[in-house]
C-alpha cells in the first residue's frame, strides 16, 4: 500500500473524474431508459473487446471467431440455469472456465505455427459451433433459439428489474476486466507479447517461451469473453446461435471496435464501443426491412477506411495530433524567446 | 455400394471446391496475403451467372468465361485501388481490409438483390447417368469437367507461358523477382485477379445444382480453409488434391452422419491437419 503522502494528486484527481463521468449515466437517465441500456451495452462490448484485445492487439495474434467463446459463455450459464438452476454468477465462473478451456483447441494447433493459421482456426471454430447450437436444437433452442427463465428481480439469479443495476454491474465487470489487462499489459505476461509482437525470432532468443505466452493470453481472452457472455445472456434474456456464435454480430464488432479505438491498448476497446454501439442502435433503428444491410455496409467501408487512413486507431491519432500542436506551440515560445 | 457412390460424389464436387481454393493459395503464394473475402468474389460469380441466365439465357457453364472475366477486372481493380496498400503493412491490417471488404461486398448483394435464394433451371439439372447401381448426376458431373479444365488452363498458364512463370518467381522469392526484372506490383494484380476470377467461373459453375444468395459465400469458408490448408498453403496442386479429399470427407460423412453435421467432420479434418502435417500435403 502506498502511503498517503505517496498519492499523485492529479492522478488522483483524473481517478475521481473518471468514476463521476461513469456513474453519470445512472443519475441522468432513468431505469427504464433507452439510453442507459445503449450505456450497458457499451460497457459490455468495451469489455469484451478489451478480451479480444489481449490475444490480438498485445499478442498480434488475429482472432476472427472470439463469437465461439461469447457464444459458448452464454450457454454454458443459461443451459445451467435453465437444468439445474444455478445462480449465474456461478454460470459465470463455468462459462470462463468452458471458455479458456476451448481456446486451448484452437491455440494448441496453431500457435506453434507462424502465420495465419490462428485466424483461420479461430474463424472455423465459430462457425462450426454455430452448426452444433443450430443442429442440437433439443438441447440449445436452435435458430428459434433459448430463453433464459424469469424468476423475478433477484441478485442471486443475475436478473434486475430496468436497466440501472445492469448498468453497475456492467461497469464493476468493466473495471475488473481493466484491471486486469493493466496488470498483464504491466507485468511478465505483457512483456513477453509485446517482445514477440516486435520479434518471434528475438522474443524466443531472449528465452520468452512465445507458445506458452500466447496459449496464455488466449486463455484469459477467451474467459473474459465467455464471462461476457453471460452477462450477455442474463441481460437480453434470450440468445440464439445466429447472434451469440456470429461472425458479424460478435467477432467482426469485437475486433473493429478496438482497431478503431487502438489495439494493445486498455483503452482502445471503450472509445471503440462509445462510438461504435451507439453508431450501430441508429443505424439498426433507420435502416429496417430491405435497408437493414446498410449498417453492415457502413461497418465494412468504415473498416478499410480506418485500415487504409489509421490502423492504430483513434488514441495514436490524438496522441500524435496532440503532441504536434504542443510541439509547434513550444516551436513558436523558443522563436519568440530568441527574438 | 453406397460407401462408393458417396466417394464418387465426393470427388466430384472435391474438384469444385479445388477451384474454389486454388485462388486463395494462388494469392498467398505469390502475395503472402490470404484473402478473407475470397468466398464473397465466388458469390459474385453466382450472381453474374444468375442474371446472364435470367436475361440473356446464357448457360452458367458457358457464362463462366465472361463471369472469370468480369470478376478478373474487379480482382485487379482491387488489388490496385486497396490491397496494394497494404502490401507491406501489419498482418493485421491486411487481413482486416479483406474482412472489410467481404462485408462490403454481401452488404451491396444484399441492398441490390435481397436477401431471396435463387437458383437457375436448367434442362440437364435432373439428369443422372447410371451404371448398375452407381449413379453420376450430371451437373455434378459436368462442375467436375469444367473445373479440371480451368484447372489444367490455369496450370499450362502457370508452367509455359512466361507471364505464369514470372508469376511463380515473385511466389519463391520476391526480392530476387524484382532484380531479374520483373514488375511485383504488376504479378500482384494478376495474382489477385486470377485468384477472385477463379472462384467466381467456380460459382457459376455450380449454380445448376447451388443456391445463391448475399451470404453463400460464409458456408464455403471452411470448406476453403480445409482445401487450401490440407493441400499446403501456397501449393497449386496441392489445392486440387486438398479439394478433393474434403469432398470425399464430406461426402462419406454423410453417410453415417445428418448432413447438417458434415462440416464438424471438415472441421476435425482441418484441426488434424494443423497438429499432423501443418505445411500440407504438398505443400512447400
Amino acid at each position: 500500500m502506498k502511503r498517503f503522502s505517496e498519492v499523485n494528486p492529479t492522478k488522483c484527481f483524473g481517478f475521481l473524474f473518471l468514476v463521476v463521468l461513469f456513474l453519470l449515466p445512472v443519475f441522468v437517465f432513468g431505469t427504464k431508459s433507452y439510453y442507459l441500456r445503449i450505456a450497458v451495452l457499451v460497457l459490455m462490448f468495451a469489455g469484451m473487446s478489451n478480451g479480444w484485445n489481449l490475444i490480438s492487439g498485445y499478442g498480434n495474434q488475429v482472432s476472427l471467431g472470439h463469437a465461439a467463446f461469447f457464444g459458448l459463455g452464454a450457454y454454458t450459464s443459461t443451459l445451467l440455469l435453465k437444468y439445474i438452476g444455478l445462480s449465474p454468477w456461478l454460470g459465470m465462473i463455468a462459462a470462463g472456465l468452458v471458455s479458456g478451456l476451448s481456446s486451448l483447441l484452437v491455440g494448441i494447433p496453431t500457435f506453434r505455427l507462424r502465420g495465419h493459421y490462428y485466424a483461420l482456426a479461430t474463424l472455423a471454430f465459430a462457425e462450426v459451433l454455430r452448426v452444433l447450437a443450430l443442429y442440437f436444437r433439443h438441447f440449445t433452442g436452435g435458430a428459434v433459439g433459448l430463453t433464459v427463465p424469469y424468476l423475478g428481480d433477484s441478485f442471486w439469479f443475475f436478473q434486475f428489474y430496468g436497466n440501472r443495476t445492469y448498468y453497475l454491474v456492467g461497469l464493476f465487470m468493466l473495471f475488473m476486466t481493466l484491471l486486469i489487462t493493466y496488470r498483464i499489459d504491466r507485468g511478465r505476461l505483457g512483456y513477453q507479447l509485446r517482445a514477440l509482437k516486435n520479434s518471434h525470432e528475438a522474443a524466443e532468443v531472449v528465452g520468452v517461451d512465445t507458445y506458452r505466452a500466447k496459449l496464455k493470453a488466449n486463455f484469459l481472452s477467451a474467459l473474459i469473453t465467455g464471462m461476457y457472455g453471460t452477462f450477455y445472456a442474463q441481460f437480453q434474456f434470450f440468445i440464439d446461435a445466429d447472434t451469440v456464435l456470429g461472425f458479424w454480430t460478435i467477432s467482426v464488432k469485437m475486433a473493429l471496435m478496438t482497431i478503431l479505438g487502438g489495439m494493445g491498448n486498455i483503452w482502445g476497446p471503450l472509445i471503440g464501443a462509445g462510438i461504435l454501439v451507439p453508431l450501430d442502435e441508429w443505424t439498426n433503428a433507420v435502416f429496417t426491412g430491405n435497408l437493414a444491410a446498410v449498417s453492415r455496409l457502413i461497418y465494412g467501408g468504415l473498416l478499410i477506411a480506418l485500415i487504409l487512413w489509421q490502423p492504430r486507431g483513434l488514441l495514436y491519432w490524438i496522441y500524435q495530433s496532440v503532441a504536434r500542436v504542443w510541439q509547434r506551440s513550444r516551436g513558436i515560445e523558443k522563436i519568440g524567446g530568441n527574438g | 455400394m453406397e460407401l462408393l457412390q458417396a466417394m464418387i460424389n465426393g470427388i466430384l464436387i472435391g474438384g469444385v471446391y479445388a477451384l474454389i481454393g486454388v485462388g486463395l493459395t494462388l494469392v498467398f503464394g505469390v502475395m503472402d496475403i490470404v484473402n478473407f473475402a475470397q468466398a464473397e468474389f465466388m458469390m459474385l460469380g453466382m450472381y453474374i451467372a444468375f442474371f446472364l441466365f435470367q436475361v440473356a439465357g446464357i448457360d452458367p457453364i458457358l457464362s463462366s468465361l465472361i463471369v472469370f472475366g468480369v470478376v478478373f477486372l474487379i480482382g485487379a481493380l482491387v488489388q490496385k485501388g486497396l490491397i496494394q496498400r497494404v502490401m507491406n503493412a501489419p498482418m493485421v491490417s491486411q487481413i482486416f481490409l479483406t474482412v472489410g471488404l467481404t462485408m462490403v461486398l454481401v452488404s451491396t448483394t444484399q441492398l441490390l438483390f435481397g436477401a431471396t435464394f435463387r437458383s437457375v433451371t436448367t434442362s440437364y439439372q435432373m439428369l443422372a447417368l447410371h451404371f448398375g447401381h452407381l449413379q453420376f448426376s450430371v451437373p455434378y458431373l459436368i462442375a467436375f469437367g469444367v473445373s479440371i479444365t480451368i484447372y489444367f488452363l490455369l496450370w499450362l498458364f502457370l508452367e509455359r507461358t512466361d507471364l505464369g512463370r514470372s508469376m511463380r518467381a515473385t511466389a519463391q522469392n520476391r526480392s530476387a523477382a524484382i532484380l531479374v526484372g520483373i514488375n511485383d506490383k504488376k504479378m500482384y494484380v494478376l495474382a489477385l485477379g486470377l485468384g477472385t476470377g477463379l472462384a467466381a467461373s467456380a460459382g457459376a459453375v455450380i449454380l445448376p445444382y447451388a443456391y445463391v444468395f448475399p451470404t453463400v459465400g460464409h458456408q464455403y469458408a471452411l470448406i476453403m480453409f480445409t482445401t487450401v490448408v490440407l493441400g499446403g498453403f501456397g501449393s497449386v496442386p496441392g489445392a486440387l488434391l486438398g479439394g478433393i479429399i474434403v469432398g470425399i470427407i464430406q461426402s462419406v460423412s454423410s453417410v453415417y452422419l445428418p448432413t447438417q453435421l458434415q462440416n464438424l467432420v471438415v472441421f476435425i479434418a482441418f484441426i488434424i491437419t494443423l497438429v499432423y502435417k501443418p505445411a500440407g500435403l504438398l505443400g512447400r
